[in-house]
């Protein structure tokens, strides 16, 4: 996030788009109702008619997959009515003029017959959106988990651009993380092409860097993402898998193809709290401690690093992921030094970031808010809002974006689509909330959430079973008939073990991030 | 825009900007003006009537949560009227409420606030009045229990439902001395709109609101550590209630302090059964010829995981291999997963399963 959570119920405007924020971040949701009771207008932008779109001033109810010709065209309206803010292109963007002419085509019109959302209810929201001063985006799993993720990114921070809603409280652009520590992942290097704190794997200097701080030769090329190490491993390339805390086969798409590759796999490793999914493929398990039985810290949407503090010990010889980590590389020959604490290790990262260097344990024992990086030095308060004042490096980029159609598309014999997400009462692969007695007497077994047109056609009366199926698999799953829904589209948890919506899902990737395409796919139902 | 001046607080001047609250300026400045059915996070409600200060110029005394200040007001928090009044306001609550062999208001396991209050100010004893208050003793919720007998009915339960989470499941029923906290049709929680968020119990000054699975397990006796919930990117802090070295209650921080502002979801206050559930993994376990898994030590697991995967990078090369971090884990172990998969196995095949 640009900008940070307590700063929402100040907001004029909020902009809500692929985020069904009262089930998936429900603290946000608070603060948002907050905004709204305060006067803050609210334009909601999803497919289903989501809790929030109840108390939205407008709902654009787009098809799924469509965001980028809905968000094109608002900006070819925020362009051709005059609502730029061309002082804050001139001083701290470039690449606007390429943008603009590209927009010429995107009109509400042609984005009512692609998105099926009224023209005028476009030109209303790029208005209102325009022209309130503090008005913030806010997205999640909806923008990115689609083959034109990126895309989707791109276009809507070419609207924060043209309309300088950046820099500024309560505006920004502000995507919410789906889980607890998907920033501090991302932050501490968990990925194929930054090292820690962002700094590319692919740059020779920063490669020097790490290799004098880890006193061993690094690999120069960057490696795969987790979408393509999935396609490797079941063509056969990748043969060795080290998994940590992660059931690939309820949270990756296409999940037959990941069974398939974890069954080739010549060694497989889990660690993790409970036996899963996956762990039915590995050769060895680690017992690792929760988050109740270890120290360290967890980094939060709004760039908020803050403590996780050991309550209890763990279950017999479980062990702390960490400790256990640094077991294994030892054993493996390489002399990983012999850390006392979470804190230390934290030092020795904050040694290699400049935007954490300004964290410790130690600090955020005193700052009970947590510290926002960046955070350059010990004395530095951490960071609210970035870009005040400007772009951090430089001037931010304009992205020309074009429409790009979903991966796979309805057809004759897959005619409806589906799309995938979360509900309030669990939690990602369900491993904790499935031992929950509240969730499960709230949301107990799996569900395909449908407009009554399409279960009329079908001959489908609710809460019957249903068989869903896609080129890639087929579930049974209980039949919802719900006004949320649009016709011609249905929607599905992704929690449940016994009936898997992953089994559906395609797993083409975006060309960037490799990110599955979860919102989208071609089913056909039958009862 | 606001104005800043001055008001008199038992006779010293203080800062102050229009639209706050008297209760706003004495917190800051360190006086104590006791509360009930005031919650920072909700409307003032004025209802509960403990918190009455005298201002000068007016004939009664005033909410100090409620009255807005105004420049050179003067205020007084503490007076002979202001404490014959809070003895017969506790009085008359305690007539209506259940008390144990003191005659003091009784705990359930949560803090009774009203308890503390009235054994500090000291409370007028009158008649017991025999409200016919009820419960809803048939909700099988698994969360979230009423003891009618403790509530006040200052209505910060069902304001907050109102106010923040938005959902109005439950609401002020009944008349008169029957006036209680129930829902519509009197059904239980889980067929209302209801989310099980907990607000109502954090916020509940008396425990009357309380939770079922701690039910009974008394405040001092429990632990506290503050931490970070474990579920979606909010980050929301929870203090882990530890008793007999397991977690049995999550509570919200106080509002105001972290970014939850006291709020909590379902899952970050109720769903920590997971931490003690019997089906954690325990011990080591290395898959055998048989295809069976089979308890092992650390030092057989550590060593058949390093040859694992050190064999296939031998055959294949590192890049045939890979590692899954997880954003369940923290940022240091985060760190440690990369600095492995990089450092002691030469791979950047390295990622965790999140795109947001
Ligand atoms: S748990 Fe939350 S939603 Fe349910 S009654 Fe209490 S405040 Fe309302
Ligand atoms: S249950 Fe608690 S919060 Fe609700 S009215 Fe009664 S005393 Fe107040
Ligand atoms: S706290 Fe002021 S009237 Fe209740």
């Amino acid at each position: 996030m640009t900008n940070s959570i307590p700063e929402i119920r100040d907001a004029d405007l909020l902009f809500v788009i692929g985020s069904n924020t009262t089930e998936a971040h429900p603290i946000i949701a608070m603060e948002m109702k907050r905004a709204v009771r305060n006067g803050a207008r609210l334009i909601v932008a999803d497919p289903r008619k989501i809790w929030m779109a109840d108390i939205a001033h407008s709902h654009l109810q787009l098809k799924p997959g469509t965001d980028v010709w809905l968000l094109n065209a608002m900006a070819h309206v925020i362009v051709t009515e005059g609502l730029t803010d061309d002082a804050f292109i001139e001083k701290h963007t470039e690449g606007f003029e390429a943008v603009r002419k590209g927009l010429s085509a995107y009109t509400p019109e042609g984005a009512e017959t692609v998105t099926g959302v009224p023209a005028e209810a476009i030109r209303q929201a790029a208005r209102d959106y325009a022209n309130t001063p503090r008005a913030g985006i806010y997205y999640t799993l909806g923008i990115t988990e689609h083959t034109h993720g990126t895309d989707n990114v791109y276009a809507l921070a070419n609207l924060v651009l043209m309309t300088g809603h950046l820099g500024v409280r309560s505006a920004g652009m502000n995507p919410l993380r789906g889980q607890n520590n998907v920033q501090g992942a991302n932050d501490s290097g968990a990925t194929p092409i930054f090292y820690p704190g962002y700094q590319r794997v692919g740059d020779p200097e920063v490669r020097l860097k790490f290799e004098a701080a880890w006193s061993v030769s690094l690999p120069p090329e960057p490696g795969l993402n987790l979408n393509v190490m999935m396609k490797a491993m079941a063509r056969g390339e990748i043969r060795g898998m080290y998994v940590m805390g992660e059931d690939l086969v309820i949270s990756e798409p296409n999940a037959s193809q990941v069974e398939a590759g974890l069954n080739n796999l010549d060694f497989l490793v889990c660690q993790d709290i409970f036996l899963n999914e996956t762990t039915r493929y590995a050769d060895v398990i680690l017992p690792a401690a929760c988050f109740a039985e270890k120290d360290g810290v967890f980094t939060n949407s709004d760039r908020r690093v803050q403590r996780v503090r050991k309550a209890v010990e763990p279950p017999d010889e479980a062990r702390a992921d960490w400790e256990i980590l640094c077991d294994v590389a030892r054993t493996a020959g390489y002399p990983m030094p012999q850390y006392e604490s979470a804190s230390r290790i934290y030092d020795e990262m904050a040694a290699l970031v400049p935007a954490y260097a300004g964290i410790s344990h130690a600090r955020l024992e005193e700052n009970v808010a947590g510290l926002q990086w960046p955070c350059p030095e010990p004395g530095h308060p951490g960071t609210e809002t970035l870009h005040l004042g400007g772009p951090l490096i430089g001037r931010a980029g304009f992205q020309v974006v074009e429409y790009r159609e979903s991966d796979e598309l309805p057809d004759d014999d897959f005619p409806l689509v589906l799309s995938t997400g979360r509900v309030l009462y669990h939690y990602n692969a369900a491993t904790q909330t499935v031992r929950e007695p509240g969730s499960m007497a709230k949301a107990g077994r799996n569900f395909i959430e449908m407009h009554r047109r399409d279960a009329r056609r079908l001959m489908i009366s609710d809460g019957q079973m249903v068989t869903v199926s896609s080129r890639r698999g087929e579930v049974q799953a209980e039949a919802l008939i719900s006004p949320r829904m649009r016709p011609g589209c249905v929607w599905m948890p992704m929690h449940f073990a016994d009936s898997r919506a992953n089994l559906l899902t395609n797993d083409a990737g975006d060309a960037v991030t490799g990110t599955g395409e979860y919102k989208v796919c071609a089913v056909s139902i039958r009862a | 825009m606001s104005d800043r001046f001055t008001i008199t607080l038992d006779g010293r001047n203080c800062p102050a900007t229009s639209g706050e609250t008297v209760l706003d300026v004495a917190g800051r400045e360190g006086v104590s003006i006791p509360t009930l059915c005031h919650d920072p996070r909700l409307d003032p409600a004025g209802a509960c009537r403990t918190c009455l200060v005298e201002v000068a110029g007016e004939r009664r005394m005033q909410p100090a949560c409620a009255f807005r200040v105004r420049p050179g007001m003067e205020v007084t928090t503490g007076s002979e009227r202001i404490a014959r009044h809070r003895k017969v306001l506790y009085g008359l609550y305690l007539a209506d409420h259940r008390l144990d062999g003191s005659g003091l208001p009784s705990e359930n396991g949560s803090v009774n606030r009203l308890r503390e209050q009235a054994a500090r100010s000291g409370a007028l004893v009158l008649p017991p009045v025999n409200a016919p208050r009820s419960g809803r003793p048939g909700d099988s919720n698994p969360y979230i229990r009423f003891d009618p007998d403790l509530c006040i009915l200052c209505a910060r339960c069902t304001r907050y439902c109102d106010e923040v989470e938005a959902v109005s499941a439950i609401t002020l029923t009944e008349r008169g001395a029957a006036t209680t906290i129930g829902t519509i049709g009197d059904s239980g929680l889980l067929d209302t709109s209801c989310e099980l968020c907990g607000g109502c119990i954090d916020t509940c000054p008396t425990g009357a609101m309380t939770e079922k699975k701690s039910y009974g397990i008394r405040h001092e006796e429990m632990e506290q550590v503050r931490s970070t919930c474990n579920f979606c990117g909010v980050g929301c802090q929870v203090d882990l209630k530890v008793h007999n070295g397991r977690v049995v209650k999550v509570a919200s921080p106080p509002p105001g302090e972290t970014v939850n502002d006291g709020n909590l979801c379902v899952k970050g206050r109720f769903a920590y059964d997971f931490i003690h559930h019997e089906e954690r993994l325990r011990y080591p376990m290395i898959r055998g010829r048989d295809g069976e898994l089979h308890r092992a030590s650390w030092d057989e697991a550590i060593r058949k995981t390093t040859e694992g995967l050190l064999a296939v990078k031998e055959k294949h090369g590192a890049d045939a291999l890979g590692f899954v971090s997880s954003s369940r884990c923290t940022g240091e172990e985060n760190y440690l997963m990369q600095k492995l998969s990089r450092a002691a196995f030469g791979t950047n095949n390295c990622h965790q399963c999140a795109a947001t």
